[in-house]
C-alpha cells in the first residue's frame, strides 16, 4: 500500500503547480485550468488523508469511522463545477466586448 | 418546529429568493422587485431579530445542527448585519438599475442568494458549509460585477476579481485539507482542539493558506489587487453589496476561524501565534490603502479604496483578540455595522448624483453640488464625516472602540497608526466635500444631475437613521456587539 507521504507530496507538488500556473500564464483559459489544478491538489489531499484515517481506524477498531473528507471532495467538485460555468460567462463576455482572452490585454482599469 | 424557528432567518432569505425568482420569470412587468428583494431582506433582519430577543438559548435543538451551522448570537448579529447591508444594495439597485438601463430582474435574485450565501458562510462552523456558503456568496457577486454586460470595463472587473476570488477560495480549501489532513477534522471546533495540542508543519502551513485566504476575501493589503477594480468596474448598487455584505461575511468567517480554530492560548501569543501576521497586515491595509486613495481622481475608485482601509481598522480590532476575545470582537462587530451603513450611505449618495446613464464619478462632477442640490450634497457629507469617523456619527464610535480595543490588549503602536492612518483618510473624505461646496463646475462642463428615485432615498433615510442613531446612543449596539461577541468565542 501506498503510504499517504506519497499523496501528500503529489497534491502540493499539483498546487504548486496550480499556483504557479496561475502567476504566470497569461491567457485566462489556462489560469482557469490552473486553478482547477488547485482544487484538485485540495481534493486528492483531502481523499487521501481520508483513507489513512480510515485504515488507522479500522486496525485500532475505533468507532463510527468518517468519511467527512471524501464527502467534502465531492461538495469541492460541485462547487467547483459552479464556479467554472460563472467564469466562463465572464471570459465569454470579456471575449465579446474585447475580442481577446488574455488578462494582460483587459487593461482599461487602471488608477 | 424550534430548529425552524432557530433558523428562521435563513429559511425566510432563501424562500424569499426562490420566490422572487419565480415572480421575475412569470411577471408581465418587471417594475417592483426591487422592492420585494428589500422587503426580504428587511423581513429577515426583522426575524434574525426577533430570533434573538426570544433567546437562541432558549431552542436547545438548534444545537443538532452543529457543527455545520452554529445558530448562536453571533451568527445571528450577521444575519441582521448582511440582511441590512443586502437590503440597502437592492433599493439602491432598484434607482440606479431603472436610471442607467439595465433593469432586469436576475440582480435582486443575486442579490438574494448571495446574502445567503454569506449568511451561511457566517452560521458556519464546519470547512464543508463554509466553502459552500463562500462559494454562494462570491457566484453572486462575481455575476453582479459583470451585470453591465456591454461594458468592456465591468467585464474586465469581473475577470479580475473572479480569477483572484476562485484563486484565493483554492488556497483557503488546501490550507482546510492540510488541517483535516493534521487533525482529521473539517469542524472549526475539532480543529482547534487539536491544535492547541499537538503543533505540527502540517498545521502551520495550513492554518498559513487558510489566513492567506480570508485575507484575500476581507481584500487585507497585499491581497486586495483585484478591489480597485471589481469595485469600479461593477454596477455601483453591485460595488455596494461587495463593499457592505461580501466584507462582513469574510470578516465573520475570519473571526470564526481565529476564535474557535485558532483560539487556543499557544496560537494567540505575540510569540508563536497568529497575531503578529494579522498586525502587519492590519498596518499594511491602512496605510497602502489611505496612500492611494488619497491620489484617485475617480470618486467610486476613492470609495474601494477607502473600503480596503476600513477592512484595515477592522483588523486592528481582529489583532485585540489575543488579549480579550469578547471586547474586542464586539469592537470588530460594531465596526463592521458602523461601516455597513456608511458605506452604503456613501455610495448610495454617489448613486443619487448621476442620472439618465450618466454617473457622477469623478470629483468634477460632484463640483458645486452643495449649491445645486443641497440635499444630495448634505447626505454625501454625512457619510463621508462617518467613514472619516468624525463625531457624532457612527463612524467615530467604531474607530474609538477598535481602537479603545487595541490599546487595553497593550498594543499602543497599533493604535497609534491606526489613528493616524485615519487622519491621513479624512483627508480624501473632505476633498469631496471641497468639491461640492467651494468649487463651482467648469464652463460648459457636463455637469451631473441627481435622480429622483424612492428607492435610493429611502435607502439614503435608513442609513442616514443609523449613522446617526449610533453616533448619538452606540449603548445599546455595543451591548448587542458584546452579547453576539461572548458567543462567538464559546
Amino acid at each position: 500500500m501506498i503510504p499517504v507521504e506519497h499523496y501528500v507530496l503529489l497534491s502540493s507538488l499539483l498546487f504548486v503547480i496550480g499556483s504557479v500556473g496561475f502567476l504566470v500564464r497569461r491567457n485566462v483559459l489556462v489560469t482557469l485550468m490552473s486553478i482547477e489544478v488547485m482544487l484538485n491538489a485540495a481534493n486528492l489531499a483531502l481523499v487521501a488523508f481520508n483513507r489513512s484515517r480510515l485504515r488507522h481506524a479500522v486496525e485500532q477498531a475505533a468507532p463510527g469511522p468518517s468519511h467527512t473528507g471524501q464527502v467534502f471532495a465531492f461538495f469541492v467538485i460541485a462547487a467547483e463545477a459552479a464556479e467554472v460555468a460563472v467564469g466562463l460567462a465572464i471570459v465569454l463576455s470579456l471575449y465579446r466586448l474585447r475580442r481577446t482572452v488574455r488578462s494582460d490585454e483587459a487593461d482599461l482599469l487602471k488608477n | 418546529m424550534n430548529i425552524a424557528l432557530a433558523l428562521s432567518p435563513l429559511l425566510v432569505v432563501a424562500l424569499g429568493a426562490l420566490l422572487l425568482m419565480l415572480a421575475e420569470a412569470f411577471s408581465p412587468r418587471q417594475g417592483g422587485l426591487a422592492l420585494g428583494a428589500a422587503t426580504v431582506l428587511f423581513v429577515g433582519a426583522a426575524v434574525a431579530g426577533g430570533v434573538w430577543m426570544y433567546g437562541i438559548e432558549r431552542l436547545p435543538e438548534a444545537a443538532s445542527l452543529a457543527p455545520w451551522l452554529l445558530l448562536d448570537r453571533f451568527g445571528l448579529f450577521f444575519d441582521m448585519l448582511l440582511c441590512l447591508g443586502g437590503g440597502l444594495a437592492a433599493l439602491l439597485a432598484g434607482g440606479y438599475l431603472v436610471e442607467h438601463g439595465i433593469e432586469r430582474g436576475e440582480f435582486y435574485v443575486l442579490i438574494l442568494f448571495a446574502t445567503l450565501g454569506a449568511m451561511i458562510l457566517a452560521s458556519s462552523g464546519d470547512a464543508v458549509t463554509l466553502f459552500l456558503g463562500l462559494e454562494t456568496m462570491s457566484l453572486g457577486a462575481y455575476a453582479m460585477t459583470a451585470f453591465r454586460r456591454a461594458s468592456p470595463r465591468a467585464a474586465e472587473g469581473a475577470l479580475k476579481y473572479f480569477l483572484l476570488g476562485s484563486f484565493a477560495a483554492a488556497i483557503l480549501i488546501y490550507g482546510f485539507a492540510l488541517l483535516y489532513g493534521a487533525t482529521g477534522h473539517t469542524d472549526l471546533a475539532g480543529i482547534g482542539a487539536t491544535a492547541a495540542t499537538a503543533r505540527t508543519p502540517l498545521l502551520v502551513v495550513g492554518a498559513v493558506l487558510v489566513i492567506v485566504g480570508v485575507a484575500f476575501k476581507v481584500s487585507a493589503v497585499p491581497f486586495h489587487a483585484w478591489t480597485p477594480d471589481a469595485y469600479e468596474g461593477a454596477p455601483t448598487p453591485a460595488t455596494t453589496f461587495m463593499a457592505v455584505a461580501v466584507k462582513a461575511g469574510a470578516f465573520a468567517l475570519l473571526l470564526r476561524v481565529l476564535l474557535i480554530a485558532l483560539g487556543d492560548a499557544s496560537w494567540t501569543s505575540w510569540a508563536a501565534g497568529w497575531p503578529p501576521v494579522v498586525a502587519t497586515l492590519a498596518v499594511l491595509t491602512m496605510t497602502v490603502a489611505n496612500l492611494i486613495a488619497g491620489r484617485q481622481e475617480s470618486v467610486k475608485r476613492m470609495l474601494a479604496y477607502s473600503s480596503i482601509a476600513h477592512a484595515g481598522y477592522a483588523l486592528v480590532g481582529v489583532t485585540a483578540l489575543m488579549r480579550d476575545p469578547t471586547q474586542a470582537g464586539a469592537s470588530v462587530l460594531f465596526y463592521l455595522l458602523s461601516y455597513t451603513v456608511s458605506t452604503a450611505g456613501a455610495f448610495g449618495a454617489l448613486i443619487l448624483c448621476g442620472s439618465h446613464g450618466r454617473e457622477a464619478v469623478s470629483y468634477e462632477d460632484l463640483s458645486g453640488l452643495g449649491r445645486r442640490h443641497p440635499a444630495a450634497a448634505l447626505a454625501f457629507s454625512l457619510f463621508l464625516l462617518s467613514l472619516a469617523g468624525i463625531p457624532p456619527t457612527a463612524g467615530f464610535f467604531g474607530k474609538w472602540f477598535v481602537f479603545k480595543a487595541a490599546i487595553d490588549g497593550g498594543l499602543y503602536w497599533l493604535a497609534i497608526l491606526g489613528f493616524v492612518n485615519s487622519v491621513i483618510g479624512a483627508y480624501y473624505y473632505l476633498r469631496v466635500m471641497v468639491y461640492m461646496y467651494m468649487r463651482e463646475p467648469a464652463a460648459g462642463a457636463p455637469v451631473a444631475l441627481p435622480m429622483r428615485s424612492g428607492y435610493v432615498t429611502a435607502a439614503l433615510l435608513v442609513s442616514a437613521l443609523f449613522v446617526l442613531a449610533l453616533g448619538l446612543v452606540p449603548t445599546r449596539a455595543i451591548e448587542v456587539a458584546v452579547r453576539a461577541a461572548t458567543l462567538g468565542a464559546g
